[in-house]
C-alpha cells in the first residue's frame, strides 16, 4: 500500500485559488491578488524601472508568492501544483509587470517552466510587445556535471538571485543590465540538497518517492527527482562533511572568498536540526578560509512536508553585498 | 473516407477528449511511477476545453480547429505537456492553414511538422522514453502507408501503440523524469500513452 499523508485542504481542485486568496488576505499590506489571479505588489514599483516576473508550479511555498514586494518581484504567475503556467499566463504577467522599461522573465530551470517561457516570449514577439527578455536560472550541482552548468536544475539557491536581482531592478531602467546581473548571481551560486523523507502530492495525497526509513538521498530535486546517491542515515556533521566539499570544489569557492549562505528547509526539518547543521557549515567554511558575509536559515522553497534541506553558497563582491543589504519587503523575505 | 474536413476535425478532437477522459485514471497511475501523477487529470482537462472550443467554431477549416486546439491545450494545461501538445497542434495547423480538406499526404505532412516542433521544443529524441517514442512511429506509418485514409490511420494507431509499449524498457533521458533514472524501467511512459490514445481516437473516427 502506498503511504498517504494527512493534509488540511478543502477540494483538491481549489487548492491553488484558495491558497492565493488566503495569502493575499493575510499580507494585504504588501501584495494583492489581481484580476488575472496573479500575486502583485500592493503598490507598483516606480515608472521607468525594469519589471520582474516569474511563473512557477505551486506547492513550493513560500516560493514564489512570498517573494513579491518592494526590492523583490513585481508579479508572480502561480501555476497548478508542480505545473508551470501556460504561455498566455506568462504574457499576461509580462504586461502586468511592465513599468515602461522592459520586463525580465525569470525562469527556474525545469523543462515545463523553460518551454512555456520560450513560447511566451514568442507570443510577445508576435503581439509586438517589445523589450522582454528571459533569463534561465540554475544552481543544483547534482543535476549535471561541472562544465554542463546550463543543464542544471533551478533549486533553493536561486533565493540569492531573487533577493539581489530584486534590489538591482528596483533602481535600474536597463533591461540588459538586469539580465546580466541575474546571470552574474547565478554563476556565483551553487547548491546541493539532501532528503530524509518524502513529501506527498497535495492532489493525490500519495508520497512523491520512496526512501527507506534508514536512508538519505543526496541531490534530491524539488519534485523528488533522483539525486547522486543514497546512503545510510549519518550524523549532521557527517552530512555536511559529505556535501560541503562537493559545493566548494564546484565553483570553486576559495580561501579569501566571501559568501552568502542559505540552508533552505525542504518542509519539515526542525530549526534545531538546521542550527546544528549550520554549526558544521561555519566550521567547514572557516577551515576553507571562506568568510560567511550573511546567512539565512529557513523554508524558502519547499516540497510540501518533505524532510531535508539544501545548502547553497553564493560568492559575493562589494556590488553584490550592497544589493544583499538593500531593503526588501516580501511576505517571506525581509531585509 | 478519402479526406477530412474541418467538421471531421471537430469530431476528432471530441473523440480524443472522450478517449483520454475514459483513460484518465490509468494515465495518472502511469505518471505517478515517474512523475507527480497528474498527467491524466491535466490532459483530460485540456482536451475537454479543446473539444468545447472546437465545437463552438463557426464553419471552421481544419487549420482553425487545430489552432484552437493548440491554444486550449497550451493555456489550460500548462507544464511540459501543455507546451508540447500545444506545439504539436500549432505546427500542424500552420502547415494546412490554407486547406479546406486534408488527404493522406496532408495528414502525413502536418503530423511530421508537429513532430518536428515537439522535438525542437522539448529537445528530446527517439528512445528517450517520451511522447516522441509513440509519435515518431505513427508519423512514419502515415508517411509510408499506401492504404486508404482510414487504413492509414489504423496503421498509425498500431504504430503508436507498439511505440508506447516499447517505452516500458526505456530509461528516461529528458524532462523531470530524467531524474528518476533506472527506477523508471518497467513503467510505460504516460506521454507516449496519451499519444497512443490520440491516434486510436483518430483511427476510430476516420
Amino acid at each position: 500500500m502506498t503511504a498517504r499523508n494527512k493534509k488540511l485542504i478543502n477540494q483538491p481542485e481549489n487548492i491553488l485559488s484558495e491558497m492565493l486568496e488566503g495569502f493575499a488576505a493575510a499580507y494585504h499590506d504588501i501584495v494583492k491578488l489581481d484580476e488575472n489571479g496573479f500575486i502583485v505588489r500592493r503598490t507598483p514599483k516606480a515608472e521607468g524601472k525594469v519589471g520582474l516576473v516569474i511563473g512557477n508550479g505551486s506547492g513550493h511555498e513560500p516560493a514564489m508568492i512570498g517573494l513579491v514586494g518592494p526590492g523583490l518581484f513585481d508579479v508572480n504567475v502561480a501555476g497548478e501544483i508542480f505545473t508551470a503556467p501556460g504561455p498566455d499566463r506568462i504574457v499576461q504577467g509580462v504586461k502586468a509587470a511592465d513599468r515602461g522599461a522592459g520586463v525580465l522573465v525569470c525562469v527556474s530551470h525545469h523543462a515545463g517552466d523553460l518551454m512555456n517561457a520560450e513560447m511566451a516570449l514568442e507570443l510577445c514577439e508576435a503581439e509586438g510587445i517589445e523589450n522582454v527578455e528571459m533569463v534561465v536560472l540554475y544552481d543544483d550541482i547534482s543535476s549535471a556535471p561541472k562544465g554542463r552548468e546550463s543543464e542544471r536544475r533551478g533549486t533553493a539557491g536561486l533565493f540569492f538571485v531573487w533577493k539581489m536581482l530584486g534590489a538591482f531592478a528596483e533602481t535600474s531602467g536597463d533591461l540588459a543590465a538586469c539580465k546580466a546581473m541575474a546571470e552574474k548571481i547565478r554563476d556565483n551560486t551553487r547548491s546541493l540538497a539532501l532528503a530524509l523523507t518524502p513529501g506527498s502530492s497535495p492532489i493525490s495525497g500519495e508520497v512523491m518517492f520512496e526512501l527507506p526509513d534508514d536512508e538519505i538521498e543526496v541531490g534530491m530535486g524539488v519534485h523528488g527527482e533522483m539525486g547522486t546517491g543514497r546512503s545510510k542515515l549519518i550524523s549532521a556533521d557527517a552530512t555536511i562533511d559529505l556535501m560541503m566539499p562537493l559545493i566548494l570544489e564546484d565553483l570553486p569557492f576559495q580561501s579569501g572568498d566571501e559568501v552568502l549562505v542559505l540552508i533552505n528547509n525542504s518542509g519539515s526539518l526542525t530549526l534545531m536540526e538546521m542550527f546544528i547543521l549550520y554549526r558544521r557549515v561555519a566550521q567547514q567554511l572557516e577551515a576553507a578560509g571562506v568568510t560567511a558575509y550573511k546567512s539565512w536559515l529557513g523554508p524558502y522553497a519547499t516540497t510540501q512536508e518533505m524532510s531535508g534541506f539544501a545548502l547553497s553558497l553564493c560568492k559575493v563582491d562589494d556590488e553584490l553585498k550592497a544589493l544583499w543589504d538593500a531593503p526588501a519587503n516580501g511576505a517571506y523575505l525581509k531585509q | 473516407m478519402t479526406y477530412s474536413t474541418g467538421a471531421d476535425l471537430v469530431t476528432l478532437i471530441v473523440a480524443i477528449s472522450e478517449r483520454i477522459n475514459a483513460n484518465k485514471d490509468e494515465l495518472n497511475k502511469l505518471d505517478a511511477a515517474l512523475g507527480d501523477g497528474d498527467h491524466g487529470t491535466g490532459i483530460s482537462g485540456g482536451f475537454a476545453v479543446a473539444a468545447e472550443q472546437a465545437q463552438a467554431l463557426d464553419n471552421p477549416t481544419p487549420g482553425d480547429v487545430l489552432k484552437s486546439t493548440a491554444m486550449a491545450l497550451m493555456n489550460t494545461m500548462g507544464g511540459s505537456s501543455g507546451a508540447l501538445y500545444g506545439t504539436f497542434f500549432l505546427k500542424a495547423s500552420m502547415l494546412v492553414k490554407d486547406k479546406t480538406e486534408l488527404d493522406s499526404n496532408d495528414w502525413a505532412a502536418m503530423c511530421q511538422a508537429g513532430l518536428e516542433g515537439v522535438m525542437q521544443r522539448g529537445k528530446a529524441e527517439l528512445g528517450g522514453k517520451t511522447m516522441i517514442d509513440a509519435l515518431a512511429p505513427a508519423v512514419e506509418a502515415l508517411k509510408t502507408s499506401d492504404q486508404s485514409l482510414s487504413g492509414t490511420m489504423k496503421q498509425a494507431a498500431a504504430a503508436a501503440e507498439s511505440g508506447a509499449k516499447a517505452t516500458v524498457e526505456m530509461v528516461p533521458q529528458f524532462g523531470r523524469a530524467k531524474f528518476t533514472g533506472d527506477r523508471a524501467v518497467g513503467h510505460q511512459d504516460a506521454g507516449a500513452t496519451s499519444i497512443m490514445l490520440m491516434f486510436q481516437a483518430l483511427a476510430s473516427v476516420t
